[in-house]
């Protein structure tokens, strides 16, 4: 088991709206880590479009996002990727 | 941002017909262009901007709900109907649940910020179960706006 977490500034112009939350989950529930998104004092479900829309992520929003599981390596590495791009539609 | 700053107050319902996606879509816009929000010649080109949309992915978010949704200089401003339907609509919502709580939303090209903060306002009401469960057993539109705006004040203080 292993828990990892990274400071990410979201680079998407949008912010991450509808369309790039719910690829966020998509790819988050592949695999068997918890995932979570840290923005200020509040912390939601990675998994949970509706949990992540509730922090309304701006362009150049600050997050902390967690994983916890025998799989972490692997999520941070896509979930990290996805969220660094600069257009996710 | 308060949701009744893009919620028409005559664009609600508490018993939507349809019984599919594309229908749905069309019945709440109806809602709009009724209330006046959407002006009747721009409704094939809002249509198609919404379905263009739900093709790209869906947009319903889990827990019953969808927030279908479109860009489109036809409106000035964010403006947004909200529909609740009794027995649920295939969404392909990612959980596999039907959606039965719908809040449409259109917006001018350049509103990425004031969208954002929609979707944060919709889903901080109706993470609580007990919001959900109140919309979808509510008796009429009168008391659907009151339960909105009760919230609205309460998430402002948040």
């Amino acid at each position: 088991m292993a828990r990892i977490q990274a400071d990410i500034t979201i680079k998407n112009p949008q912010g991450l709206h509808a369309r790039p939350a719910a690829m966020f989950v998509q790819a988050a529930s592949k695999y068997n880590s918890n995932v979570t998104i840290q923005k200020g004092d509040e912390r939601v479900n990675g998994k949970s479009i509706m949990g992540i829309l509730t922090l309304g992520i701006e362009k150049n929003s600050r997050i902390v996002l967690e994983a916890d599981g025998d799989d972490a390596d692997e999520v941070m590495a896509e979930l990290t990727a996805l969220l660094t791009k600069e257009s996710i539609e | 941002m308060k949701i009744m700053d893009f919620l028409v107050p005559k664009a609600v319902s508490t018993d939507l017909a349809s019984s599919n996606k594309k229908e749905v879509i069309e019945e709440l816009l109806g809602l709009l262009i009724d209330a006046g929000a959407v002006e009747k010649k721009h409704k094939n080109t809002v249509l198609e901007v919404l379905l263009a949309r739900e093709a790209l992915g869906s947009t319903a978010i889990g827990q019953g709900i969808a927030i279908p949704h479109g860009k489109c200089d036809c409106v000035k401003k964010l403006v947004g109907c909200l529909g609740v339907s009794k027995s649920g609509i295939d969404f392909d919502s990612l959980d596999g649940e039907p959606a039965y709580i719908f809040f449409l939303l259109v917006a001018p090209a350049d509103s990425a910020g004031p969208h954002l903060k929609a979707l944060a306002k919709i889903s901080r009401l109706l993470k609580d179960k007990y919001i959900r469960e109140s919309l979808k057993s509510v008796r009429d539109e009168k008391a659907m706006l009151q339960i909105i705006q009760q919230e609205d004040g309460r998430l402002s203080k948040i």
